[in-house]
């Protein structure tokens, strides 16, 4: 909250112009930023090296995100991807690594598809009532793994990883037997009834964009988030825990209804995004269709990638979604695979697990992005950018229960 | 100032500094500082946090290189690049934090670097002789074949001290040696200090601590604000002059403060026990005290000894297996921390850095807690009140004197005085009928001790009781009404302010009956509480 608005006061800034410059150069020389060119100039290298011309290749990613025809599917790439960083970015605000996201996310929905399907009620009640189920389903599911670790010691980490298994078993189960598309060789459910689903924004064409209401709860989701974290007692209270989980005790936060509460809502954003994803194109759930693409492992590199700051897990999640989109556009356009677009992820994680030496106190580019020095006085996260500069950080993950999983899936899960 | 810096002609000192200047971008850690230290002296190296000892010792090492200056070992100019050419030129410095691998023995971690061989084999026998040798030579007390890991700390620092006189150091750097350790520790590593100058080496010891000073140097050097303030000689000072010269203001040192005057009890223990786990011993040990409104009751004891277990589990961090604990009158056994605030407890921690604080939120969100759930700074529906978080803060600031740029500033890049201002500040500031105050003044500098210790005082005379624990006996001793002596888990002594002295605080804090007299008294134990009690009288 005030920390992070004045974050640069150590520098004593003897006017409004010269805040603003500290506050730039904060921004432009932080880690991310670094980090994300460092990963653009070695992209570009190996682009050269494939004998593809980089900016022509670049060009082609970014007309392939943001073009007319690329900026939709940026956008719906942005549900899965952004609602399941924020789902992720909750419970790591308070140094808690919640790695159960797939299996919340596919329980949230078949929950949504089963209430979609057998619902009596009018299509406009159903849609709301699968995204309550699928909320429903998610949160409880993530729920349970807060339970295994504060009643039973099972470290959160690990309970939540290994609950979801069985989840991702038992939906697979479910889409391939009781509710199996009769008649079909594709293990899918049946299409939920017509009208049943989210409604989509219409393109110029008349046609639909592929781009449902969904997104607007997701955005919804982050404007909650962010007055919650900057404006609540309980965001202080998850903050604090994050920063130093013993303090956090000490002063009376408790820790063990603090996990359940943080992990139901992350498991509710995770199983409404599942919901969403059913209730869009093609309206029914197919098997796979939601773990196969990773989102789970984007939005938690997204979440690390921010320090689970609100505004920075959504400005990570888009850019995670652009490159996803892009390299399509890339693809088609230059030949350049869009694999590359996954290394450049991976990249730009590396990048930022390897500051260690460079952006540390006292590293030359710290010192440098941070302009007059104030000596034994390590400098304050300037929020100035889009994201948090003090990702990855100790901060967020010593607090929690165990190290981080984040640089091993450096490959974003594609 | 008794200005001893120039030398007899022809005396070449072991150690010189001459002008030395090192600046930091807006600080100038270093404003010409000369340093000159004779051989076989102990030279004691002065000043408060930020004062620029670390800054020198760490160019005399070749950590940093001054920006101008000049450095003479013995009459010969050095410059050395980085601590292997220090090493080299015969310099050993022991570091704050031990570099020792814990699971090797003694012995191989002392000759680590510099193995003796045979036949291109590491000599495992010589090696350990070699060992042996120093280890008796030095009167070091330390068992060769031990793995350090097994090792108290206080035994680790005489390891540390063995590599260097393994490696034929004739000038060892000390940097603040007794920080880490116990009373008994820190008399034993100043007697192997003492030893180490008869047998002509030269100890160059950095610390803030006025009593080891007094007791073991030859001369002093203070530094303040980068710059040398005093050169003395220890014999013909006090520890009023060095203080003087390290604050620029004079402190009183052996203030104690007026009784208090007792009212009803805030806080009573019964039987409380905590256990360690099946089969070892209680870590507290049917405990029963009680403390009045009105009055401060010091708890003394060799760290270690349950102190820091009991006051876990009255702050409700710790679970408790035995006994009752009533604050303010209310049973709070099995209450969460929170209900036990509620009911009328503060708490100051031991370890400020991760338990009193969280060391990368601002000074105003360290500020807040506790009062972030209630008006004036929540607002209606569990809103934060920003604005009234900012003035809070500055209130705190205010009032207890912390030393910051702004509210918005990290805490942890605070001086350990002014976090603990900080946290003091806001346990106070609680305003509940008990306050648990645990090592208020451990690494903290002087003038902020003085201030701590007001703030206790006015604190208890605003009719609230305090239970300090504390492992300096000055502190017991400077603001007790009561003192409890704890060994091992139990309460074995409780003396009135009158009869709280160090003779019989130090004798059962060494498990002694301290209403025997030491004579008639073990005579271990008798040995131990004499030994200990010059030097920690003086600690301030």
């Amino acid at each position: 909250m005030t920390a992070s608005k004045a974050g640069t006061a150590t520098e004593h800034p003897s006017s409004p112009a010269a805040r603003v410059a500290l506050r730039v150069r904060g921004a432009v020389f932080s880690p991310v930023t670094v980090s994300v060119v460092a990963a653009l100039i070695l992209g570009a290298i190996i682009l050269a090296g494939t004998g593809a011309d980089p900016l022509t290749a670049y060009g082609s990613v970014l007309t392939g995100a943001f073009g007319s025809e690329g900026i939709g599917d940026t956008l719906g790439e942005c549900i899965p991807i952004v609602g399941l960083a924020l789902a992720l970015a909750i419970p790591l605000r308070a140094g808690l690594v919640n790695l159960g996201g797939d299996g919340q996310l596919v329980l949230g929905g078949l929950a949504a598809v089963s209430v979609g399907l057998y619902s009596p009620f009018p299509s406009a009640v159903t849609v709301v009532l699968a995204l309550l189920a699928g909320m429903l389903a998610g949160g409880l599911w993530a729920a349970l793994a807060a339970v295994l670790e504060t009643r039973c010691g099972v470290p959160l980490l690990v309970s939540s990883l290994l609950l979801s298994y069985p989840a991702m078993s038992f939906v697979s189960y479910m889409v391939r037997f009781p509710l199996l598309q009769k008649g079909s060789g594709i293990p899918q459910t049946e299409r939920l009834p017509e009208g049943v689903k989210l409604p989509e924004f219409a393109a110029g064409s008349g046609a639909g964009t592929g781009v449902s209401v969904g997104i607007v709860l997701i955005v919804l989701a982050a404007v909650i988030y962010f007055v919650v974290d900057h404006r609540t007692a309980a965001g202080y209270e998850v903050r604090m825990t994050g920063l130093g989980a013993r303090f956090a005790g000490y002063a009376g936060v408790d820790r063990s209804r603090l996990t359940l509460r943080l992990m139901f809502a992350s498991g509710s954003l995770a199983g409404l995004v599942g919901a969403i994803t059913v209730l869009g194109f093609p309206y029914r759930m197919v098997d796979g269709a939601l773990t196969t693409p990773g989102y789970t492992w984007t939005g938690l590199l997204a979440a690390l990638l921010a320090a689970a700051s609100p505004v920075g897990t959504v400005a990570a999640g888009f850019f995670f979604s652009a490159l996803t989109i892009g390299g399509f556009g890339m693809e088609q356009e230059t030949a350049v695979p869009q694999q590359l677009t996954a290394v450049l992820q991976a990249v730009v994680i590396l990048f930022l697990a390897v500051r260690g030496g460079v952006f540390r106190k006292g590293g030359w580019l710290r010192r440098f992005g941070r302009g007059p020095d104030t000596a034994g006085h390590p400098p304050p996260d300037p929020e100035a950018g889009v994201l948090d500069t003090g990702m990855l950080t100790t901060g967020v993950l010593d607090t929690g229960v165990a190290g981080p999983p984040a640089p091993a899936r450096g490959d974003g899960g594609k | 100032m008794n200005d001893q810096h120039a030398a007899a002609p022809g005396d070449i000192a072991e150690v010189e500094m001459r002008g030395i200047v090192r600046r930091f971008p807006g600080v100038l850690a270093n404003d010409r500082v000369d340093l000159r230290v004779a051989s076989g002296e102990i030279h004691a190296v002065m000043g408060e946090n930020g004062a620029g000892k670390s800054t020198l010792m760490s160019i005399l090492y070749g950590l940093q290189r001054p920006d101008a200056g000049r450095i003479l070992l013995r009459g010969t100019e050095h410059s050395f690049g980085s601590p292997v050419q220090a090493i080299a030129a015969g310099l050993g410095m022991v570091h704050q934090g031990f570099k020792l691998f814990p699971s090797l023995t003694v012995t191989e971690n002392v000759v680590y670097g510099s193995e003796p061989t045979r036949r291109g084999l590491v000599d495992r026998a010589t090696a350990r002789a070699r060992v042996a040798e120093l280890v008796d030579t030095h009167g070091l007390h330390v068992p060769p074949d031990a793995r350090v890991a097994d090792l108290p700390i206080g035994v680790q620092q005489r390891v540390e001290i063995l590599k260097l006189l393994y490696r034929d150091a004739r000038v060892l750097i000390l940097d603040e040696p007794t920080a880490v350790l116990t009373p008994a520790e820190a008399d034993r590593l100043l007697a192997v200090i003492r030893g180490l100058a008869r047998s002509g080496r030269t100890i160059l010891l950095v610390t803030h601590k006025l009593g080891e000073v007094m007791a073991v140097s030859d001369r002093v050097t203070v530094l303040r604000d980068g710059r040398v303030t005093a050169r003395l000689a220890t014999a013909e000072t006090t520890p009023a002059e060095i203080a003087l010269a390290m604050t620029g203001r004079r402190i009183d040192l052996d203030r104690t403060h007026p009784a208090g005057t007792p009212a009803a009890d805030v806080l009573e223990v019964r039987g409380l026990t905590v256990s360690a786990g099946r089969g070892a011993k209680p870590l507290v040990e049917n405990v029963s005290l009680t403390v009045r409104a009105g009055e401060i009751v010091g708890v003394a004891g060799v760290a270690g000894n349950g102190q820091s277990e009991l006051v876990e589990a009255l702050a409700g961090l710790r679970p408790i297996d035995a006994g009752r604990v009533l604050v303010a009158g209310r049973d709070v056994g099995d209450a969460s921390v929170q209900q036990r605030r509620r009911a009328g407890l503060a708490y100051v921690p031991e370890d400020r850095a991760t338990v009193g604080a969280a060391r990368d939120a601002s000074l105003a969100d360290n500020l807040a807690m506790g009062f972030h759930r209630t008006p004036p700074l929540a607002g209606r529906g569990g809103f934060l009140r920003r604005a009234a978080i900012r003035e809070h803060a500055a209130r705190v600031i205010e009032r207890f004197g912390v030393k910051a740029a702004s509210s918005a500033v990290t805490i942890g890049t605070l001086s350990g005085g002014n976090q603990q201002k900080a946290i003091l500040g806001r346990e106070i500031t609680h305003d509940a009928p008990l306050l648990l105050v645990e090592q208020p003044t451990r690494g903290v500098d002087i003038g902020s001790i003085e201030n701590i210790h007001a703030r206790l005082v006015e604190y208890r005379d605003a009719g609230h009781g305090v239970l300090l624990v504390s492992a300096e006996l000055s502190e017991i001793l400077a603001l007790s009404d009561r003192v409890l002596v704890m060994y091992e888990g139990r309460i074995v002594a409780e003396l009135p302010r009158a009869e709280a002295d160090v003779h019989a605080i130090g004798l059962a804090m060494a498990g002694g009956d301290p209403t025997r007299s030491a004579a008639a008294a073990d005579p271990d134990a008798g040995d131990d509480a004499s030994s200990t009690a010059p030097t920690t009288a003086h600690q301030v």
